[in-house]
Parts: C-alpha cells; structure tokens; sequence
C-alpha cells in the first residue's frame, strides 16, 4: 500500500479561522437579507453586477448591487444547484452552458429562498467581459426577462505581447466607458459623479485589498496560518463590499486570528499533518467542498488560489481623478483571472517558488471554457520548468454532475502519490 | 505568399485593410474532414470543435500565408491568439480588438485606432502604404462582391439552388482573391439565373445561428427537404446583406459598415439580431426558422432559448438544434426536422 493511500485512514480537520465561523456568517446573512429588502423597495436603486465589475461605482451612486454569482455558490454548497441547472436544462438551455448561469435561472423560476441561491429583481444590471462572454449573455437574458436596462463594458483583450502603449489605448476605451457608465447611472439614480464620496470609497477598497494581501503573505509561512477553505468564503467581501468598512474590520479580526496561529507555530494544519502544499486554479466545485478535506486528508492543503487572490489586487490611490480612473480601469483589463498564457505561466511559476508548492490542480472547469483555454500549455510548462506535478482534473463549479467520486479518489490518489515520489 | 490569413468567430476582420496592403484576405475555416489531434495537443475536446479545426488548419497551413491576423469576437478569439502565439509559425500576427457594443462612440473611436495599428504593423511588415485611396478601392470591390452576392442569394428562393453550392459559393467569397472571385459571381450569376424553378417538395427556411463553415450541415438540411432562402451568418447574408457606405473617411465608413450589419450573438445589445431575422422573414414569404449552435458555441446557445420564444410567439414555425462538428450527414437531425415538419403541416 503506498504512502499516500495509507494516509486516507487518518482524518485531519483543517481548521478554519475562528473570525470566519464567528463573524463570516453574520455578515453574508445581514448582505442577503438586505438584498432581499432592497429589491423590494421600488424606490431603492439596486443593481446585479458580476466579478470583474467595479462594484465601487455601485456605492458611489448609492445603488445596492446584488451578485448572482454568490448566490449560484450559495445554491451549490446548500446542494440545490442541480434541481435549479435542470429547471434551466428544460427551458432549452444547453447542458455546455455556465452552471451558476443556470443555477440563477432556476433560483429565479423556481422562485426558491435565498438560502437556496435566491436573488431579487434588480433596477438594472451591469457587468465587463473581461472574464468571460458568459457574464454578458447572460445579463443580457435577464435583462430581456427583467425588462429592465443592462449596462455592458467592453473591456479590451490584453493578448500576449500587449505592449505600454496599446495598454494606454485600452486604458482610454475603458474610461471612457466610466464616463458613459455615470451618464447611464446618473440617469437612473439621479445623482452626480461625487469625486470626494468616490475617493473615500476607493480608499476603504484599498484597505480592503492591502488587507487581503496581507493575508496572503502569511500564506507562504509552512504551516500556512490559511487554507482554501478559509478563503473561498473570505473573499465575500471583496467581491460584493468593498468600500465599506463592515470588511475590513472582518479581514482585521482574520489578521489577528492568524497572527496567533503563527505566534503558536501551527497553522490550518499543524506542522507534523502539513506535507503538500497547493495551488488550487479555478473556481471550486461548491456542491463538494468535502474535496479539500479529502485532500487534506493526505496532509495535502491549498495555500494559494489565483481565483481568491485576484479579487484583492494592490490598489494605487490618491491620484488625480483622471489618473484614478486609469488605475480602476488598468486594474479591470489586467487581472490574474485574464492572463494571457504566457504571463500566466510566469505569474504561476512565480507563486509556485514564494508559496513552496508541491503540486497544482487545474479545475478544467466544463463551465468556464474561457479561463481553461491555455490550460495544457501551463501545465506541460510548470512541469517542465519547475518538476512538480500538475492535475488538470476535469470537473465544474456548480453541476454535480460532472464530479464522480470514485474516479476523483483515483485521480486524488494518483496525484497525491506522484508529490510524494516527487518529495522523496 | 498573397494571402493574408484571418481567424474570425463573426464578420469582425476588415478585409479591405488587407486588400488594401496588396493581400487576399483568407478566412481560416478548417476541415472537418481533419482530425483536430494537432490542436488537441493544446485543447481540452469541449473548447469549441470549429476552433480547433482551424487551429489545426494553421498548424497544417501556416507556411502558405503571409501573416495571420485574429479579430475579437468570442471569448475562444482572444484565448486562442495567445495558443498560436506559442505554436503557429507565421511571419506575422496579430490581434484585433473588435468592440463589442458598436453603438456607444466610445466604440467606434476605440475601434479606429484598432485598425490603424492593424494598418501601420502591415506597413511596417511587408513595406506597403495603406493609404486612404487604396482603402476606398477596397471597399468599392467589396461593395461589388456583396451587391453580386445579395442577387445570387435572392435567387434562392426563386431557382433550384442547393444548401451546398449556396454555402460553398459564400465560403468561396471569404478566401478566393476577388479578381477571381468577381468572375466567378458573374459565371454563377448566368448559371443559377437558368436553372429550374424553385423545386415543389422542398420547403423554404431561414436558417441562423452558429456559423456554418462546411457544406455537410448544409447537406443534412436538403435531406430533410429544407432549403435555406434567407439567412443571418457569417458565411453568408451577415458579410453582404449590407454595403459599405462612401464616406471621405474609409475607416468610419467600415466602423459604420460593421455595426450596420446582421448583429452576431457575440454583441451587445442582442436585439438587433432578432429584429433582422424578423425583417428577413416579414420581407418573405418564410414561415420556418431552422435554428442551430455548434457544440459548445455558448453564443448562439444562450440566445436560442429567447429567439425561439420571440419567433413563435410571432406565429413562425421554428426549432433549435445543436449540432456536432462532423462531416457526414447527421441523420437524427434529418428525422427530428422531418417530424418538426409534418407536425407542423398537420398543425
């Protein structure tokens, strides 16, 4: 029996942070239910947006933002998604299309509660393209379902090779779609562009980020203080508030609980249980979050995720309002989730050395074509430039459908004995 | 080498730029009678089937043109630009960003620039001067190629005009150079004018969706008595249902040309697309619609459901199919279109 099949026997428990289970849940119920209360307020300005959006320019304008890709998670770790991605599948939708798509169309027919991935009707939606077309198509079917306006920005493509120049003129596309974007929300709510209001809410975003990346460079500790399981429901906030303050004191009390996991020497998994340390690409199958701890099981532990990571990119402010804007939207067109190949392979090579990884698991998420196109030539390289193994395991983020977990034990196995022979 | 070569998910490339530069323009279509194992080195087998074709056709291909140019349209454009950057040889590549929401002005002043860098790397390349009077004449040969096409498409639903010479005639018009192309629209444009009437037992559709880039699908349909006489696609009515208008300007005159034209899925917003197929049918004498997508062409797949419930409710017939990407003749999709045809007669 190998060593890595010997290990299943043991049952580690990776501990989350306590500021998670303490205060996590309070915050995310509070958002839903007053998502729940804005949406039914006619008066009230909400709006759905998705990642890759500036959801700062929601707060500027008062508008409530509500994010249907949260509650497509929601609906997947509460393990209703595929009733709702087969209510979907019956109303002609492809069984190849995004599955937290589906998952919303179902949580909005089927009118289920928001513990099951409801999401009241918003005033308007707005979303970039900058991670995938799947956000437009389908804003641009619940817009026509909603009868209410979608607002699009096209972010340009940064492919391989984009130098500084054609950088600025994407930079100056993607501005002047800020410009079109207050006209449009101005419209709507009847408010002017507030520079002071805006620059307070993108310092607050800021601290937000630093905030996060701060927790991320404890990451590199052996043990690490944080695991997949702490961050995968810790970038709530920075997907859906920043720029308000109930986050940072949240990522503040998550400092302070690692900082005394490291004061003790030990981390999500002690120091003895820790012997593989991953990079986890892509978004996590949500209705089997049991994989990690099976993972964990091994003593292999998630220690770096470009998907969490890229919600909390370094953030310039205090620039004039013209270069702040080029910042926002730099940001927008030039994010981890977007890489083009090439600089994705030295982006992945790079956090492989600062965070010692053992091994790395591709989602060749079924549901996100976009982001696992270039996937076989970063795996072909990271093996070849750096030795460690690379699974690419096909799968998808919310359609149980694609996970069999008998074959993933295998594979689990498999990779897991492919780190240990690579330790030795 | 006077082709220059184009990977384009819509009608998004100019292809009067690279007429201009002295090139054929040459759109990347693929085989589908090709395994794709040489871009399945590279692609996991549920990125799209037509993409990897073409990839693979520039794997096979490459050395024959001068450079290669891939215009923004789907998500797969831009990921696959940076999988060729690493594996296609070619002298040249490059990557035109195409906006997405053509009505805004930022859209049109960002898509100018595009094409000036597009113009200003051909001339730094292959040492030609793309000037304003070339561009014009560009487009005047376009306009001709596209005023020759909408006769010939016309006919279809006047003469015995098969899917396939219909769809290999379009696909001819994307990759022969013009000169021969032009000669070859008027040769046709005799021949078809003499053919039979339109033949009884066949039944007129408009067809849309995902592009058709091979003439098998086309062959699936005519086994199933259906003609297509009106279309919305890329190899087809989308690159001539319109034309180039003379303006002193030949950049805005494509930039008005191209958000003019048939709306393909992969813009904003999406109801222009609809609102053509409904003029095309209001303009004829078409009740059925035959809708498709490519296997994994998320696109068109997302629409379907909306567009069918749009056409219906306007009293057509229609029905949505995906379809693979293979080249024989898919017989559960001729037994699903035959039955969608006598329920609809006995209806």
């Amino acid at each position: 029996m190998s060593e890595a099949t010997q290990d299943t026997k043991k049952l580690l428990r990776v501990e989350r942070l306590p500021a998670i289970n303490s205060q996590l849940g309070k915050i995310i119920k509070n958002y839903l239910m007053k998502s729940k209360f804005m949406s039914s307020l006619p008066w009230k300005k909400t709006a759905w947006v998705t990642a890759g959006f500036p959801v700062e320019l929601c707060y500027l304008f008062d508008i409530f933002p509500m994010h249907p890709e949260n509650a497509a998670c929601v609906a997947g770790t509460a393990k209703v998604s595929l009733k709702l991605i087969e209510y979907a599948e019956s109303l002609g939708f492809s069984r190849d299309l995004c599955s937290y798509f589906k998952t919303n169309i179902g949580a909005v027919g089927k009118k289920v509660g928001i513990a099951q991935g409801a999401i009241g009707k918003p005033k308007f939606l707005a979303s970039t393209n900058t991670i995938c077309d799947t956000h437009v198509k389908w804003f641009q079917t619940q817009a026509r379902e909603f009868k209410v306006p979608y607002f699009c920005f096209d972010i340009p493509v940064a492919v391989a090779g984009t130098d500084d120049a054609r950088m600025e003129e994407y930079i100056d596309y993607v501005v002047d779609q800020f410009n079109e974007f207050i006209e449009f929300a101005g419209k709507i709510t009847g408010k002017k562009f507030d520079e002071n209001k805006f620059n307070t809410i993108l310092q607050k975003s800021a601290k937000l980020s630093d905030l996060w990346q701060e927790i991320y460079e404890y990451r590199k500790l052996l043990p690490t203080p944080v695991s997949f399981q702490d961050t995968m429901a810790a970038i709530f906030p920075l997907v859906i508030l920043p720029g308000l303050d109930i986050g940072i004191s949240f990522y503040e009390a998550l400092l302070k609980d690692i900082k005394e996991r490291v004061a003790k020497n030990t981390g999500s998994l002690t120091k003895e249980q820790e012997k593989y340390r991953v990079l986890f690409e892509g978004i996590p199958m949500w209705y089997k979050i049991k994989f990690f701890h099976e993972l964990a099981n091994y003593g292999a532990i998630i220690t770096y995720e470009p998907y969490t990571f890229s919600f909390g990119p370094k953030k310039k402010i205090g620039l004039p309002i013209d270069k702040q804007l080029r910042e926002l939207a730099r940001l927008i067109i030039d994010t981890p989730y977007n890489y083009a190949v090439e600089k994705r392979i030295k982006y992945f090579e790079k956090v492989i050395d600062d965070y010692k990884l053992d091994g790395i698991i591709l989602h060749s998420n079924l549901s996100c074509r976009p982001s696992c196109t270039g996937m076989v030539d970063l795996k072909n390289a990271i093996q070849k430039d750096k030795g460690i193994p690379v699974w690419l395991m096909d799968c998808d983020m919310d359609d149980p459908r694609a996970y069999a977990d008998e074959p993933m034990k295998n594979r689990m196995e498999s990779f897991i004995e492919l780190m240990a022979s690579n330790k030795k | 080498m006077d082709k220059l070569a184009y990977f384009d998910s819509s009608h998004d490339f100019p292809e009067e730029i690279a007429m201009a530069a002295g090139f054929t323009p040459y759109k990347i279509l693929g085989d589908v009678k090709t395994p794709n194992d040489p871009a399945d080195q590279y692609l996991q087998n549920f990125i799209c089937p037509a993409a990897r074709s073409f990839m693979t056709d520039a794997l096979a291909h490459s050395g024959e043109w001068a450079g290669i140019v891939l215009a923004h349209g789907c998500d797969t454009t831009h990921r696959f630009y940076d999988i060729w950057k690493l594996h296609v040889k070619t002298p040249f590549l490059h990557f035109l960003n195409v906006p997405m929401n053509y009505e805004r002005k930022s859209a049109a002043k960002f898509f100018k620039t595009e094409m000036k860098l597009l113009i200003t790397r051909l001339e730094a390349k292959f040492g030609v001067k793309i000037t304003d009077a070339k561009l014009k004449d560009a487009i005047k040969t376009s306009n001709e190629i596209k005023g020759k096409l909408q006769k010939l498409a016309a006919m279809r639903g006047e003469k015995d005009i098969t899917n396939r010479e219909y769809l290999e005639l379009c696909v001819k018009s994307v990759q022969l150079p013009k000169a021969d192309l032009l000669a070859l629209l008027d040769k046709k444009l005799k021949e078809w004018a003499a053919r039979p009437a339109f033949p009884d037992g066949k039944k007129k559709i408009l067809l849309t969706g995902s592009d058709v880039t091979y003439p098998e699908w086309m062959d699936t349909l005519e086994e199933a008595n259906l003609r297509v006489v009106r279309d919305d696609l890329s190899i087809g009515e989308r690159c001539f249902a319109t034309l180039i208008p003379d303006k002193a300007d030949p950049l805005d005159a494509i930039i008005e040309y191209k958000a003019a034209m048939p709306r393909p899925a992969t813009k904003n917003p999406p109801d222009p697309r609809l609102d053509f197929l409904l003029k095309e049918l209001k303009d004829s004498d078409i009740t059925t619609v035959v809708s498709q997508n490519l296997k994994f062409c998320e696109p068109y797949a997302f629409d379907s459901v909306y567009t069918m419930k749009a056409l219906k409710a306007k009293g057509y017939k229609a029905i949505h199919l995906e379809r693979e990407f293979s080249p024989t003749i898919d017989r559960q999709a001729v037994n699903r279109l035959e039955a969608f045809m006598e329920i609809g007669e006995k209806a």
